[in-house]
């Protein structure tokens, strides 16, 4: 400990003194920042995380993960079911943990490297991080209020905090749930209030897993979330699965039971069940369709996590809603295969809300295929959001179908188009207003500064996902009484110790360190005291010397993404897709073997359907590859409907539900509907089909493990991405075949993250 | 890499909002003048009683920023300065024409007693009754004004010749547009010509008002409450005018709805974006306003639903403001008096509707709105319901004397802005109301008690729990008839009230399967921008929109109706 304080000390040393400079340089320097002045008065550090305001680093291009996953942090059962699950890592670990991946920085670093960066007089060269907003010629390189500055200086003075994988130590194998909860775990246990993240580690297991992210490139957030939600589900479902397996205590079917596909366990909020992300995030949906032959209305339920609401001009969410829900009439070649009748008919059809999820996730269709362009376009439509929200498309059998939400988070997209932008989270802590997350810089905003985003203003900024969350009016009023008090007081507890900005002593301890950061006593009359350390109750000592290298600036300049963007070889995605799952399975054969004893009866099956699956899937390439009239709609969305490839799915099959575009034109759910396709096929045969899903679905309880190993090898695993300045780049041979009905069918079998989800959804129908 | 593509054209939308300059958006670089457009086969709206037609459409011009404001363009979207509130084109009409003047529905002559009746410090002056037609006028000339406030004045060069030849049962119209404030002569054959135009430096009016009480041939007196907080008095036929609140010395947050307190010459009221509703009298100076003493502690602030910082029987009455509550830390949207000028329902951003008994300055009731802001508020011309529009895109009427919703209105796609009575389309026993939202439309409704009926069978109301509460039983066996309620409060320093009385009415918010939903009779877009005020006269609807388009519809001709 003293050899790292005198090393501490020592960094300070060698770095000319930290308080120097800004006393005769930079008389404007704030003494303290917007958010430490949002934070004062916060009392002792917290253990449930509701206290910490990180940012996230941007790895050039990330802002569609770290947006996400500060709206997800902020939700607090989900944060708390994600920390809770299977368990909390055991505190020796989270600290020892921590000690390796905290890293404190110089708070004056910033000044040190403006003094060197002002005696080079070179201007660093501009940042590629958020290549998709246009550059502001008029900017000046040293714009202090410009984002781009702002996050410089968070990266050269904030707390770092590296997040490693950690799984072992609460037992479970790597995987993006994993990695999801150790930054949650860092963050929570992190003895500093505010600081910054570097999903470093959760994005390389994303990528690793999931060919589209790959890339570089812009990536839709609103995937993004459906992927991870996925996901998180899958690797706890699997986690749980293997648990039962291993401990041997409960029979086949109860560890059936416990992966809740059978009985939804309800009311629970313990994380224990396996089920919190579908209590939280997961709605019902039903279809009634009528027909108006015979008048007999029949129903279907499915399952949603978000739902995706086309816009119109000048509209609001509610109304966004209620045409979600507006009836539809199912005719001409869109005919409705009634059962009871017999044959094609008309029918009316429209979508209901049977459950209501307990934080709803609403995603506007900002992004909509226009034929002239032949692309997607944003639609900068100004569509109105309320603070709060009850749903109106509810069914007459619904529980609760006046449940109160309130809005918690806006992921707000700034661009021109699908295909590049920046993200940016706002939302509303439990006890600290609205703040501003954008990559590494978080800033406290007015309440409404939310409703910047309607998507009638300029900048280019609209509100592309919207969390709302479950509440009572009992809550929003008490909440109301609150409001815009709360500033009065802190400015009075400020004002009574002096000017908010000036005085040094006045300003509580924000900014928790170890004492070992502490620095020198004489540094303390011009640093500011919000940064200075409390006493520790957790160590977290850099183990490495603090190289902050504050002399030298830190650059913007995004590391290079871990899987370096090289030219797709010419072989086809889905191939690749198909050699990958082949793979999979391989393993998937191995372990059962392991257990095969047990598992004898679901192995068969699973061969029988992997047969089945692979079969279909060389048909629907097939069928993809003749079917080249819709090639060209199809890739409106190059990026969506190739590399996207099996990954695609998992959105879609949640989407293309609440999507009201017909059933057969699911694949353009998300991307609106494509008003080229012209193949309507009427949903007949795929709720024929449907039925016969449940059959064959819960009997493969086990998931590929394939997280633990890396999957793909550079060859096996050609990424596909074409240039998306041509959306009619010829060199996807294949097109995503899922608008064809039969095609429903082989995605509901193949071994993505989809049919997991699906499963649930099949077990209600049934 | 790869070449992206530029970015898609961004949409059309009308740039020239009211709010463009605060937006950063495209302004005018220059002054421009008013246009009036007559669409040829316009925008009919079908009724019953027939076809209302699209007269004209007079854009009003949205002036320049003033030099000294050059609009600074932020690059940044995401920049965390507060803009400036600003809102859309609001009108205020008057005409001295009786026959014009709405149907009333009260049998008796209007006895509410004056605001402030009990107090002396508050006894008008007795002074000038030998000339009682005489008006008092606001000190200042607004054109030879040098105020930092006030821009400039421009003047119709044939204004005095204008006003001269005018008939004078016309209808004048003021409206503000971002800086500019307008008076028209909606009368004159050239409408669209302005008689004079205000402009102001930096503020802009947000809502105004004309006293119907004083008003003359030659002399009207308007107030208008501004984004900066401050007041204007305006005199237009003299050109002057007189600031109150000036600085916000007394409250410096934005005046969001203002009016004449019906009955009174001098007094009106104007709510605050913080929540603070506040009495000023025209002719009386400011002074730094401290809150008198009241009785709560400072932990209950906030919570009981009106806190009286400033009564209206205070002795100190020799400075504004007269009266000042504190009713919610959210902003008041809107409010609305009663025809019977004893109550006064305000709307607020939290989503609350507040009956207020404003002459014994006491809130009787608090209603909330299915959910989210309610924005705009109306009475019937009969003062039995209350109509309120917010953004759950619905209107909700509620009935004041059973104190209960009736029905929810659907049909508006977005925000609801406006809501209004057409008292020439109201009796005893059906009502006809208008409303115009965000979502450029203008939706007509028609209601009559006995047509209202239950949409949904009561079954799910059972299963209901959570967020809407089972009416509480003290709100259901209340019978507290107002007029009959004599408690005085003589003062609000006195602090010997009972838990009862502080115990407001809150009433619970009412489950969607237990209300009636009314559609509407007529649902139209008028335009291409978020309308934002509507009004009914004899014989028109008029509309006014966030970019300036004044709309008037003609009604349909008695013969039409016969037939």
């Amino acid at each position: 400990m003293k050899a790292l304080f005198s090393k501490g000390s020592k960094n300070g040393a060698s770095n000319p003194p930290a308080t120097a400079p800004p006393v005769k340089k930079d008389l404007q320097v704030p003494q303290i920042s917007p958010l430490e002045k949002r934070l004062q008065d916060m009392g002792s550090i917290r253990a449930d995380g509701s206290d910490k305001f990180y940012g996230m680093e941007n790895y050039g291009n990330t802002c569609y993960c770290n947006s996400i996953l500060q709206c997800l942090y902020y939700s607090v059962p989900f944060r708390e079911a994600v920390i809770n699950y299977p368990q909390r890592t055991p505190m020796d670990s989270l600290e020892a943990a921590l000690a390796k991946n905290l890293r404190y920085q110089n708070p004056n670093a910033h000044l040190e490297a403006e003094a060197l960066a002002a005696k080079q007089k070179a201007s660093s060269p501009p940042s590629a991080r958020q290549a998709g907003v246009p550059p502001n010629p008029n900017q000046k390189p040293e714009d202090k209020d410009s984002p781009e500055y702002k996050k410089k200086v968070a990266l050269q003075t904030l707390p770092i905090l590296e997040t490693k994988n950690n799984a072992s130590s609460y037992g479970m194998s790597e995987s993006l749930f994993t990695s999801l909860k150790d930054i949650f775990e860092s963050v929570v246990g992190s003895q500093a209030r505010i600081g910054i993240v570097r999903p470093q580690q959760f994005l390389d297991v994303l990528r690793r897993e999931n060919e589209m992210f790959r890339t570089a490139m812009h990536q839709d957030a609103h995937e993004f979330l459906n992927l991870l939600l996925n996901e998180v589900v899958a690797n706890v479902e699997t986690e749980a699965t293997k648990q039962a397996f291993t401990e041997k205590a409960l029979p086949p079917t109860e560890s059936a039971d416990s992966l809740g596909t059978l009985t939804p366990s309800t009311g629970s909020k313990s994380p224990n069940t396996t089920r919190w992300v579908h209590e939280l995030f997961e709605g019902t949906l039903t279809s009634e369709t009528k027909c108006l032959t015979c008048e007999k209305v029949s129903q279907r339920d499915e399952v949603f996590l978000d739902l995706s609401v086309d816009l119109e001009q000048h509209s609001s969410v509610t109304s966004c809603l209620r045409k979600f829900s507006a009836e539809e009439m199912l005719c001409e070649r869109n005919k409705f295969h009634c059962d009871n009748c017999g044959g094609l008919q008309e029918a009316e059809k429209r979508m209901k809300i049977k459950r209501l999820p307990r934080v709803l996730a609403l995603h506007l269709k900002r992004f909509k295929y226009t034929e002239d362009l032949q692309r997607l376009q944003k639609l900068f439509h100004r569509v109105v959001y309320p603070y709060h929200l009850r749903l109106f498309n509810t069914t007459d059998d619904a529980e609760d179908p006046d449940r109160l939400y309130e809005l918690y988070a806006v992921v707000v997209h700034i661009g021109g188009g699908p295909y590049h932008g920046h993200y940016v989270a706002i939302i509303k802590t439990e006890d600290r207003g609205w703040l501003l997350f954008d990559d590494e810089l978080v800033e406290p905003v007015d309440k409404s500064y939310v409703r910047n985003f309607f998507g009638d203003r300029p900048g280019l900024a609209c509100a592309y996902v919207l969390f709302y969350q479950e509440t009572t009016l009992e809550a929003v009023m008490r909440e109301q009484a609150q409001e815009n008090q709360a500033p009065t007081t802190a400015a009075a507890e400020t004002g009574d110790a002096g000017k908010p900005n000036g005085s040094p002593f006045s300003p509580p301890l924000a900014h928790a360190q170890s004492a070992s950061q502490a620095p020198p006593d004489n540094t303390t009359s011009s640093i500011p005291l919000s940064r200075i350390p409390t006493a520790p109750q957790l160590s977290t000592y850099p183990e490495e010397p603090l190289e902050p290298n504050p002399a030298s600036p830190r650059t913007v300049q995004p590391p290079l993404p871990p899987i370096p963007d090289e030219p797709a070889p010419p072989l086809s995605p889905k191939k690749s897709d198909h050699q990958l799952r082949k793979e999979r399975r391989a393993m998937e054969k191995e372990k059962d073997k392991n257990e095969k004893n047990r598992l004898k009866e679901q192995d068969l099956h699973n061969r029988e359907m992997q047969r089945r699956e692979a079969d279909e899937l060389k048909r629907a390439i097939e069928a993809s590859r003749a079917d080249t009239v819709d090639f060209a709609a199809e890739n409106g969305s190059p990026r969506k409907s190739s590399s996207f490839g099996f990954l695609k799915r998992g959105s879609r099959s949640l989407s293309h539900r609440l999507t009201k575009d017909k059933e057969p034109r699911v694949s353009t759910s998300d991307l609106s509907s494509s008003p080229l396709l012209p193949e309507v096929v009427p949903e007949g045969p795929l709720k024929d089909a449907e039925p016969a899903q449940p059959v064959n679905k819960p009997v493969q309880p086990i998931k590929p493990t394939s997280p633990v190993q890396p999957v793909q090898s550079p060859v096996s695993s050609p990424r596909n991405f074409p240039p998306i300045s041509n959306p009619k780049q010829p060199t996807q041979p294949i097109r995503n075949p899922e608008p064809l009905a039969k095609d429903q069918h082989t995605n509901n079998t193949k071994p993505g993250h989809t049919p997991r989800w699906r499963s649930f959804s099949f077990k209600k129908v049934a | 890499m790869f070449v992206l593509p530029p970015p898609p054209p961004r949409y059309t939308i009308p740039v020239a909002y009211a709010a463009g300059a605060a937006n950063g958006m495209a302004v005018p670089v220059v002054e421009t003048n008013n246009t009036i457009t007559h669409p040829e086969n316009g925008c009919p709206l079908q009724v019953g009683e027939g076809t209302y037609i699209l007269q004209d459409d007079l854009l009003l011009a949205t002036p320049p920023p003033h030099p000294s404001e050059a609009p600074i363009i932020n690059p940044n979207p995401l920049a965390t300065l507060p803009t400036p509130p600003t809102t859309g084109v609001k009108l205020s009409l008057v005409t001295l024409d009786a026959r014009k003047k709405p149907p009333t529905f009260l049998n008796s002559a209007v006895t509410a007693p004056q605001f402030g009746d009990g107090n002396p410090a508050l006894a008008a002056p007795p002074v000038a009754a030998k000339d009682a037609s005489k008006r008092r006028k606001p000190k200042n000339n607004i054109i030879k004004s040098s105020s930092s406030f006030v821009s400039r004045v421009i003047t119709h060069e044939t204004s005095a010749k204008r006003l001269g030849d005018r008939d004078w049962n016309g209808v004048f119209a003021f409206a503000n547009i971002n800086r500019a404030f307008q008076w028209l002569d909606l009368s004159s054959p050239t409408k669209e010509e302005h008689l004079t135009k205000v402009l102001f430096t930096k503020a802009h009016m947000l809502c105004h008002d004309i006293n119907e009480l004083t008003k003359t041939s030659s002399h009207l007196d308007i107030v208008m409450g501004s984004s900066a907080g401050d007041i204007i008095w305006y005199e237009p036929m003299s050109q002057k005018y007189a600031r109150i609140n000036k600085n916000g010395v007394i409250n410096s947050s934005p005046v969001t709805h203002i009016k004449w307190l019906p009955g009174s010459e001098n007094l009106f009221i104007a709510s605050h974006a913080n929540g603070a509703l506040v009495v000023y009298d025209k002719e009386k100076e400011d002074a730094l306003f401290t809150p008198e003493a009241n009785g709560h502690s400072e932990q209950e602030i906030g919570r009981l639903p009106l806190d009286i910082l400033k009564s209206v029987n205070s002795k100190n009455q020799k400075t504004n403001p007269v009266s000042f509550w504190k009713m919610a830390n959210q902003k008041i949207s809107s409010f609305s008096f009663s025809p019977d000028q004893r109550h006064l329902a305000v709307v607020l951003e939290d989503g609350s509707l507040r009956l207020m008994d404003y002459l014994k300055e006491e809130v009787l009731d608090i209603f909330r709105s299915y959910y989210g802001g309610l924005i705009c508020v109306c009475w019937s011309p009969d003062g039995k319901y209350i109509v309120t529009g917010g953004q759950d895109d619905l209107l909700t009427i509620w009935s004041f004397p059973e104190r209960k919703v009736v029905a929810r209105c659907q049909g508006h796609n977005s925000w609801v802005s406006c809501v209004a009575f057409d008292p020439w389309r109201c009796d005893q026993k059906t009502y006809r109301f208008g409303s115009v939202g965000d979502d450029c439309r203008l939706l007509l409704w028609d209601f009559s008690v006995g047509m209202l009926h239950r949409p949904r069978a009561h079954q799910a109301s059972t299963r209901n729990r959570s967020s809407i509460v089972v009416p509480n039983s003290q709100a259901a066996n209340r019978h507290r008839a107002d007029s009959g309620d004599n408690r005085m409060r003589s003062d609000s320093n006195e602090t010997a009230k009972s838990s009862e009385d502080i115990e407001q009415m809150s009433h619970p918010v009412e489950p969607r399967s237990r209300t009636a939903l009314l559609p509407p009779i007529m649902s139209k877009i008028v335009g291409e921008d978020p309308t934002c005020w509507l009004g009914f006269q004899k014989d028109c609807i008029m509309t006014s929109s966030l970019e300036g388009h004044i709309r008037t519809w003609h009604r349909p001709s008695d013969s039409v109706v016969k037939a």
